[in-house]
C-alpha cells in the first residue's frame, strides 16, 4: 500500500514537474481565469473579462509589467456553476498560475477560494460585492468592489438625507448579495428610520405580486422600497409595483447597472441605485469607455467592463510592489495596496481583509438616461459589520 | 378582506400562467410519454421574437401573435429533428435528449445574440392598473387571467369537438389503438407539439409582458414551476396540468402574503413540502390520467 | 381467393422467438380461426400482421399487396382493422367519440361516416342507447361491442378479432359470435383469434391451432372438432 502510494506520488510530481516548466517562464505572469462565460454569471463575468482583456493588451504592449514581466492570461469557462468553479480552480492552479480569477458573485467564488489558499495563490472576483467573501474566503481572497455593506450605507444615509422615513426591504436568501438590503435595513434603523417589513423573494421569482400587495396594504405608507434585486427579478418587480400604483422611492444596487433598467419606461423613472463609478465628462472611465468602443466596436453598457480593467491594474500594481511573479510575494503586496489609480475610483487594500475601499457612485433614472446623484463617502461608524451566515 | 380578493386575483394570475405551461407540457408527456424540458426554451423564443419584432417597430398587437407562431413552429421543428428520432425509446432517452435540446438552444442564445438580458419594448399600458374602490388590478394581470381563460375554453373545444382533438386524446390514452384506427402517429405527436409551442407562447408573452426582458435562460424557472404543477395535477393528466398550475399558483402567493416575515425565507421549502404532501395524500396527482401506468407510443 | 397470406412469419422480443415460421391464408367471405392456449403466439401473429408489432422475417400479402413495413396507421385505409385483445376502448371518450374516431380513414366523407354510425346503433342498440356516456363506465360486454363496431366504423373488407369473449358472461359471449357470424354474412371476412374453442369451431369455416409459437395443426372446423389435435395442442404434447 505504502509502496504505490509512494509511486503514485512520484508520478504525480514527475508529472506536475514536467508540465509546470513547459508553460511558465520566468519573465511571464500566467493568470488564470475561472470566470462564467456562460451561463447566469456571463452577463457580468463576460464584460468585466473584456475589460479585462483591454488592460492586459496595454501593458503587453507596453512590453509587459514595469516591462519586465509579459502577462500570459489562461481563460476557462465556469458556465456559472460552483462545481465547475473549483474544477476550472484547480487545472489552473495545476498549470502553475500565479494569480487566479474567480467569477464575479461570491457564492462560486467561496468555491475556488478555498483551493486558492491552499494553493497560496492570490484570488480576485472582479465584481463581487459581498463583504464576508474575503473574510470567509482566506488570506488569499481579495474583492474588487464596493462592499455590500458599504453601498447599503451611502444608500441609507441618501435615503435619510431625503427625509424618506418608512421602508420596505425586499431581499432573497439565495445569494449573499441580494441580501445586501438587510445592511440596508440595519443602517436605516440606525439612522432613525423604521423599517416596515421585510419581504423575500426567490431568484428567478417572477411574480412578485403577493409582495407588492403587502407593500400597497402597509400603514403608514410606505416611503422607500430597497432591494438588491437584479434581472430578471428586478425588471419584474418595478414594473408590478408600479402598476399597482406604489409611488415609494426605489433604491437598488449595482446588480441593475444594465441596460434593461434604462429601457423600463416610466416604471423605472426615478429609480436610484448604487454602482461603482460614473462617466463624468473627462474622467478616467469615460477614457476606458472610448478605449472599449474601439477595441470591441461598440459602446460597453455596464460599469463591469470598466471593473475588468481596474482588477487587471491592481494586480498589475502588485506584481510592480513585489518585483516578482511569486504568488506570497504578490498576495502580500497586494494587501498593501494604496491608492491605487482605477478607472471608476482610487483602490485600496491597506488596513482592509480584502475587502477594498472604493468610491460608491449614486445613480438616478432620468427620462431613460443615467444621472448622477453624488459620490458621497459613507459615514465610517455607520458600516455594518459584515454578516456571517 | 381586500388584501384577500387582491391576493386571491394575484393567485388566479400567477397560477393561469402555471397551468398553461403545465398543460403545454402535459400534453407532450400524454402523447409520447416525455417531458419535454426544452418547454421552457420555447417560451425564451417567444420572448426574443418580442424584443427583435419590437427593435423592428412592431406594435406588441402584432408582435404577439407573431411571437406565438414562431414558438408553433419552433415546437414542430423540435419534434421534426430532435424528438422523432428516439421515439420509440425509452423515456430516459428521451428526458435526457430535451435537456440537450434545452442546453443546445440555451448556448446558442448565449452565442448568437447575448448572454445578457436584452429588454423587449413593452407598451406602458402592461404597466398600468385599473382600480376598483381600493383594489387595483393589474393591466397585465387582467391580460393575464383572460388570456388563460380563453386558451383554456378554445382548447377544450378543439379537444372535444374537433376529429384531431379527439384523436389527440385517444392517443393520449391507447397510441397502439389510436393508429389501428388510422390516427397517422406523426400527425397527431406533431399537433401535439403545435399546441404545447403554442401554449408555450401564450404563456412566454405573458411571462415577457411581466418582465420586459428576455435572457438565454428565462425558460428554466418556469418549465420547472409547470414541471412540479404538472406532477401535483398528475401527469399526463390535461385537466389535472390546470388543476396543478391554480394549486401551485394558489400555494406560491398565499405563502408569500400570510407567512411572517421571519418564516419568509423558507417559502419555497414549504411550498414544495406542501406539493409533497399533496402527493403523498394524492400519489397519482390532483386529477390522475385516465390511463396511469399504461405504456405509451 | 385470398384475401389474407401469410408466409413464414417470425417475431422476436429480444431473445424470445414468440412466433415461428407461421404460415396461414384465410379466403374472401370465411371465418377462420386461430386457436392455442394462453402464450402460444396467436396475438403476437395478429400485432404482427397491422404492424404493431414489428416481424422478424417474413412475408404478409392483403389482396396480393405486400404489408411488410407498412405503417399500422395505413392498413385500415387498405381495408384492415384488428379489435384488439382487452377491447382497449378509449375510456375518457364517450362512445360515440370512440366510433366516430374509428371512422376517421373515411376522410372528409361525412355521409357515409353517418351511415356508419346509424348501421353501428342499429346493430348494437345498446350503443345507440349509451351514446352520450363515457365508455369507460360501459360494462364488458358493452366495450367489447363498441370495440367491434369502432372496428366496422372504416368499412373493412377483413377484420381481425382478438379474444372478443375475454371475460364475458356466457350469454354476451352468445350474442358476440351470433355477431361474428352477421359479419360474414354481409361480407366480411374474419379472422378470430380464440380461447374458446367450441365456440370458435361452431362459427368458423376452417382452424389454424398454434403452440409454441408455430402452427400445430390446421384444418376445416369440423375435421378440427373430430380431432385430438386440438387438446393435445393445448396440453403441449406434439
Amino acid at each position: 500500500m505504502l509502496r504505490k502510494l509512494t509511486i503514485t506520488a512520484c508520478l504525480t510530481a514527475a508529472f506536475a514537474l514536467s508540465q509546470v516548466p513547459a508553460t511558465v517562464s520566468a519573465q511571464e505572469l500566467v493568470i488564470g481565469t475561472a470566470t462564467g462565460q456562460t451561463g447566469g454569471l456571463a452577463p457580468y463575468d463576460g464584460p468585466a473579462m473584456q475589460g479585462f482583456q483591454i488592460a492586459v493588451d496595454e501593458i503587453n504592449a507596453a512590453g509587459g509589467i514595469g516591462g519586465k514581466y509579459k502577462i500570459k492570461l489562461i481563460s476557462k469557462d465556469t458556465r456559472s456553476d460552483a462545481a465547475q468553479t473549483s474544477i476550472a480552480a484547480q487545472e489552473l492552479i495545476d498549470a502553475g498560475i500565479s494569480v487566479l480569477v474567480t467569477p464575479s458573485d461570491a457564492d462560486p467564488s467561496f468555491a475556488a477560494a478555498a483551493l486558492a489558499t491552499d494553493a497560496k495563490i492570490p484570488a480576485f472576483s472582479p465584481a463581487a460585492s459581498s463583504p464576508t467573501l474575503p473574510l470567509m474566503g482566506g488570506d488569499y481572497m481579495f474583492a474588487n468592489f464596493p462592499g455590500d455593506n458599504v453601498q447599503a450605507t451611502v444608500s441609507a444615509e441618501w435615503a435619510h438625507k431625503q427625509g424618506l422615513k418608512n421602508a420596505y426591504i425586499l431581499y432573497s436568501p439565495d445569494t449573499q448579495y441580494t441580501t445586501l438590503p438587510l445592511y440596508f435595513s440595519d443602517v436605516f434603523k440606525k439612522l432613525g428610520g423604521n423599517v416596515a417589513g421585510e419581504g423575500t423573494y426567490t431568484i428567478g421569482q417572477q411574480d412578485f405580486s403577493a409582495e407588492v400587495t403587502k407593500i400597497k396594504s402597509m400603514n403608514p405608507p410606505v416611503d422607500v422600497v430597497m432591494t438588491a434585486a437584479y434581472e430578471p427579478d428586478f425588471p419584474a418587480f418595478i414594473r408590478q409595483l408600479r402598476a399597482a400604483g406604489v409611488t415609494a422611492q426605489v433604491i437598488g444596487s449595482d446588480g441593475i447597472d444594465s441596460p434593461t433598467t434604462f429601457s423600463l419606461g416610466q416604471a423605472a423613472e426615478g429609480l436610484v441605485f448604487s454602482t461603482a463609478g460614473h462617466a463624468t465628462p473627462g474622467s478616467a472611465l469615460e477614457g476606458f469607455n472610448k478605449k472599449f468602443a474601439a477595441k470591441y466596436g461598440k459602446e460597453t453598457d455596464t460599469i463591469f467592463s470598466a471593473i475588468g480593467y481596474d482588477l487587471m491594474k491592481v494586480i498589475e500594481a502588485g506584481v510592480m510592489a513585489a518585483g516578482s511573479t511569486e504568488p506570497q510575494a504578490i498576495r502580500d503586496a497586494v494587501a498593501d495596496l494604496e491608492n491605487i489609480k482605477g478607472v471608476t475610483s482610487e483602490i485600496t487594500y491597506k488596513g482592509t481583509t480584502g475587502m477594498p475601499v472604493r468610491q460608491v457612485t449614486l445613480i438616478r433614472v432620468k427620462e431613460g438616461e443615467r444621472e448622477l446623484v453624488g459620490q458621497p463617502s459613507p459615514t465610517a461608524d455607520l458600516v455594518p459589520a459584515p454578516r456571517m451566515q | 378582506m381586500e388584501i384577500f380578493i387582491q391576493q386571491t386575483i394575484n393567485a388566479i394570475s400567477l397560477g393561469g400562467t402555471y397551468a398553461l405551461l403545465a398543460l403545454g407540457l402535459a400534453i407532450v408527456f400524454s402523447i409520447m410519454g416525455m417531458i419535454n424540458f426544452a418547454h421552457g426554451e420555447l417560451m425564451t423564443i417567444t420572448g426574443y421574437t418580442l424584443m427583435y419584432c419590437g427593435l423592428a417597430g412592431f406594435p406588441f398587437l402584432v408582435a404577439a401573435p407573431v411571437a406565438i407562431g414562431v414558438a408553433i413552429l419552433a415546437a414542430v421543428i423540435m419534434e421534426r429533428v430532435a424528438f422523432r428520432p428516439v421515439r420509440n425509446s425509452s423515456g430516459a432517452t428521451m428526458l435526457v435528449t430535451s435537456f440537450a435540446v434545452a442546453v443546445i438552444l440555451q448556448t446558442l442564445f448565449q452565442n448568437l445574440i447575448s448572454t445578457r438580458s436584452q429588454a423587449v419594448i413593452l407598451p406602458d399600458m402592461l404597466a398600468q392598473s385599473i382600480h376598483f374602490g381600493s383594489l387595483s388590478i393589474g393591466i397585465n394581470q387582467i391580460l393575464s387571467i383572460s388570456i388563460t381563460l380563453v386558451v383554456l375554453v378554445a382548447l377544450n373545444w378543439f379537444l372535444r369537438r374537433t376529429i384531431l382533438g379527439m384523436a389527440m386524446r385517444a392517443a393520449a390514452e391507447d397510441f397502439s389503438v389510436t393508429r389501428l384506427m388510422g390516427v397517422r402517429a406523426n400527425g397527431v405527436i406533431a399537433g401535439a407539439f403545435a399546441i404545447s409551442g403554442a401554449l408555450a407562447g401564450v404563456a412566454g408573452v405573458l411571462w415577457v409582458a411581466q418582465r420586459a426582458s428576455v435572457d438565454p435562460l428565462m425558460g428554466f424557472i418556469p418549465v420547472l414551476k409547470a414541471f412540479i404543477a404538472a406532477i401535483l395535477g398528475g401527469l399526463g393528466s390535461l385537466t389535472g396540468a390546470v388543476a396543478g398550475g391554480f394549486a401551485l399558483g394558489f400555494i406560491e402567493i398565499y405563502l408569500a402574503a400570510y407567512l411572517p416575515d421571519h418564516i419568509q425565507p423558507y417559502r419555497e421549502a414549504l411550498a414544495l413540502g406542501m406539493v409533497i404532501l399533496l402527493l403523498l395524500l394524492r400519489p397519482n396527482g390532483l386529477v390522475p390520467a385516465f390511463n396511469v401506468g399504461r405504456e405509451k407510443v | 381467393m385470398a384475401i389474407l397470406t401469410v408466409e413464414g412469419l417470425h417475431v422476436h422480443y429480444g431473445a424470445v422467438e414468440a412466433v415461428r415460421n407461421v404460415t396461414l391464408s384465410i379466403d374472401d367471405g370465411e371465418i377462420v380461426t386461430l386457436l392455442g392456449a394462453n402464450g402460444a403466439g396467436k396475438s403476437s401473429t395478429l400485432n404482427a400482421i397491422v404492424g404493431l408489432v414489428p416481424s422478424h422475417s417474413g412475408q404478409v400479402g392483403f389482396r396480393g399487396e405486400s404489408l411488410v413495413g407498412l405503417a399500422t396507421e395505413h392498413l385500415v385505409r387498405l381495408g384492415i382493422t384488428l379489435t384488439p385483445e382487452g377491447r382497449r376502448v378509449f375510456g375518457s371518450l364517450t362512445v360515440e367519440e370512440n366510433l366516430l374516431l374509428g371512422s376517421m380513414p373515411l376522410g372528409k366523407a361525412g355521409d357515409q361516416r353517418k351511415d356508419n354510425l346509424d348501421r353501428m346503433f342499429g346493430l348494437f342498440p345498446i350503443l345507440a342507447q349509451r351514446r352520450q356516456q363515457v365508455a369507460g363506465t360501459l360494462s364488458g360486454g358493452q366495450q367489447q361491442m363498441l370495440a367491434i363496431a369502432r372496428s366496422l366504423m372504416s368499412s373493412p373488407k377483413l377484420l381481425l378479432l382478438d379474444e372478443p369473449s375475454l371475460g364475458l358472461a356466457p350469454q354476451i359471449v352468445d350474442t358476440i359470435f351470433d355477431q361474428i357470424v352477421a359479419l360474414r354474412d354481409s361480407g366480411i371476412t374474419i379472422l378470430l383469434v380464440e380461447q374458446n374453442v367450441a365456440m370458435s369451431l361452431e362459427v368458423a369455416d376452417r382452424g389454424y391451432v398454434m403452440a409454441a409459437g408455430s402452427i400445430v395443426t390446421s384444418g376445416t372446423a369440423k375435421d378440427l372438432s373430430s380431432s385430438h389435435l386440438i387438446e393435445q395442442a393445448y396440453l403441449g404434447h406434439e
